[in-house]
């Protein structure tokens, strides 16, 4: 199967700026895939060539295997999108609104009927729906364009910073509900600055800085490359073979040091596994005084990877 | 049946999602509080017309004769009013949508370029449709009132057809100027700039040039004419005053219909100081030529306007 999104030697400029350079870009189907920058890398302007808002100046840009060049409904039909703070109109109501994209989208009477209100309800507008766009908040309003990005069922969501301008407990449901919508299959493509929505949804990330690609793999891979295996520093009380057998036997555990009183744990995984040393050192009979992550997080291989370039 | 099964089986008609355009664009034109202000405005002056004769005829004491042309022959909407509402339905369609930035979810919805701009045109084809409707209505309504029973009626809708196309011109200009700045404030000044330049300048390139005939090939009032053996022949109106020009194109077929081998003379005037304006005879032509005329420019006006608009709107990149 092709992938959601191919981008190849994708170029975009705006008169002597060059936003994107030849950006290569390939998002799997079935993933979670975050697309990271700092401001002005150029995430805006390649998602806007994506949807077909802007030509892009040289390269092939391909979305569900269809080549993206000039007009093309037929691949927007399977995709929904949600800009970076989307503007609705303001005379129109939310329901409204939502039954004339459906409308615009093909689905029939009962199809909207169906899904309007279940979206609604998903995304916390029930009751506000028969409101003018025009009275909702910056929330809602990012609400009902996640909405609108999932109305027609589609097989690629591409969202540009979704938790922009909602709250904290906003931020979080808009969490849950990506991750719903990939467990259905949809290939999730998020633009994000915050770098912890990234880690904590995304199987796959991109890093672009200054147009270019400087990172694309799987989250884990991305992270172990740059910043090595992740370290986990254990002191106990009283330390044993038993103990360092056991921590070897767990499966995520590569490698084991000792120094004085300490374990020096090389982990596969980026999972949070503390629970499972913790149990394997008490079981061995060895009591822990601290426990110590030494791995960088994706924010600090973030600031890596854009310092360096 | 799965979200997945649903996606496939969907296979959207152009016509479904043509109206899903036609419709997100009718709200706003019908909402727009300067559409409103802008049908307020026409009802009052359509009241005014209609109830000024019976003011003053009251004051004088005297009774209003009977017009049974006054709602066919004239008592329509003119040619401010064809700009003005041209200019409030159609000014924010397409700069708008990208002042707001609403255009960005437009635009990536599985509509076609061409068919969003057909939708919005056909929006504005309608709600202009139905306005007119509603004024011819009330001015036959109330012209039946105040000068008695009204000739020629089933005339109407040609009245309505002609003052649409002629609203058209307007409309595809101002929609060519929005599609090609993206700016509100452009159209407003642009379209007001232009409309203004023809309002003011006609009469001058008629009164001090000889060379009137080029005003029938500008939007607007034209080029004046007579019918000869209609209307009033007086050392100051020698017949029935019929007009070229993209404005009067409602009359002009009403009167071909009315009078289908009348012909029309245009004059040179030449007046001196205290005597009676001289009628010097330039040309006649067929109404038939003048009204085809006068419909074949409108209809060029707005095709090429309207492709301006649609070429430009096609070729927008979104940036903001």
């Amino acid at each position: 199967m092709e992938p959601a999104i191919e981008t190849i030697n994708l170029t975009k400029r705006y008169g002597s700026l060059t936003a994107v350079n030849k950006l290569n870009l390939k998002v799997e189907r079935n993933t979670v895939h975050g697309f990271l920058g700092p401001n002005g890398a150029g995430k805006t302007t390649t998602i806007k060539v994506l949807v077909g808002l802007l030509k892009a100046d040289g390269g092939t840009v391909k979305v569900l295997g269809q080549e993206v060049r000039g007009d093309r409904p037929d691949v927007r039909l399977r995709i929904g999108y949600m800009p970076e703070l989307p503007k609705f109109p303001k005379h129109l109501k939310g329901s409204e609104l939502l039954d004339i994209y459906g409308k615009m989208c093909g689905m029939t009477p009962k199809e909207r009927k169906e899904q309007i209100p279940k979206l609604l309800e998903m995304v916390g507008l029930k009751g506000r729906e028969r409101d003018f766009v025009g009275k909702y908040s910056k929330g809602m309003q990012q609400r009902l364009g996640i909405a609108q990005a999932l109305l027609n069922e589609p097989e690629l969501v591409i969202l540009d910073e979704p938790s922009l301008g909602l709250d904290p407990v906003g931020m979080v449901e808009v969490r849950e509900l990506m991750k719903e919508v990939a467990k259905e299959g949809v290939t999730v493509f998020l633009s994000s600055h915050l770098l912890f929505e990234v880690e904590q949804i995304c199987s796959h990330v991109t890093i672009i800085h200054r147009g270019v690609s400087v990172a694309s793999d799987t989250l884990e891979n991305v992270s172990n490359k740059l910043s090595g295996p992740t370290i986990l520093e254990v002191e106990v009380a009283e330390l044993s073979d038993a103990i360092v057998g056991a921590i070897k036997e767990l499966p995520f555990v590569s490698n084991v040091w000792q120094e004085n009183k300490r374990l020096i744990i090389e982990i596969k995984s980026r999972d949070d596994v503390r629970s499972q040393v913790s149990q394997a050192i008490t079981k061995a009979g060895g009591i822990i005084v601290s426990m110590n992550w030494r791995g960088k997080s994706l924010e600090e291989v973030f600031m890596q990877l854009v310092t360096k370039s | 049946m799965s979200s997945a099964e649903r996606r496939f089986a969907r296979n959207p008609r152009w016509m479904d999602r043509f109206w899903a355009v036609v419709k997100y664009e009718l709200l706003w034109n019908i909402r727009k509080k300067k559409f409103l202000g802008m049908l307020i405005v026409a009802f009052a002056l359509s009241t005014v017309t209609l109830a000024l004769p019976v003011i003053f005829s009251s004051f004088a004491n005297i009774s209003i004769g009977q017009n049974p042309n006054f709602v066919v022959g004239g008592g329509g909407i003119g040619g401010l009013m064809f700009f003005l509402f041209a200019l409030v339905t159609v000014m924010n369609t397409i700069s708008g949508e990208f002042e707001s930035g609403t255009i960005v979810l437009l635009l990536t919805k599985p509509v076609s370029r061409t068919m969003v701009f057909l939708g919005k045109l056909f929006a504005a084809f309608l709600t202009l449709l139905a306005t007119y409707t509603v004024l011819y209505v009330y001015m036959a309504i109330g012209g039946t009132i105040v000068y008695g029973p009204q000739n020629n009626l089933h005339l109407l809708p040609i009245n309505l057809f002609g003052s649409i196309l002629s609203t058209f011109v307007w409309v595809s200009i101002v929609l060519a100027i929005g599609s090609l700045s993206k700016s509100s404030m452009i159209v407003a000044i642009g379209a007001v700039a232009i409309f203004l330049a023809l309002f003011i300048g006609a009469p001058i390139v008629s009164m001090f040039s000889e060379q009137a005939w080029v005003l029938t090939y500008v939007p607007g009032n034209g080029a004046s004419g007579y019918i000869k053996g209609l209307g009033s022949q007086t050392p100051y109106t020698p017949g029935m005053a019929v007009s070229t020009g993209t404005d009067n194109i409602a009359s002009n077929l009403i009167n071909y219909i009315l009078y289908p081998s009348a012909n029309v003379t245009f004059f040179n005037i030449s007046t001196l100081p205290r005597t009676s304006p001289q009628w010097i005879e330039l040309s006649t032509e067929p109404l038939s030529i003048f009204l085809l005329r006068s419909l074949m420019v409108a209809t060029t006006y707005i095709a090429v306007f309207a492709f301006i608009a649609w070429y430009a709107f096609r070729r927008a990149q979104v940036l903001e």
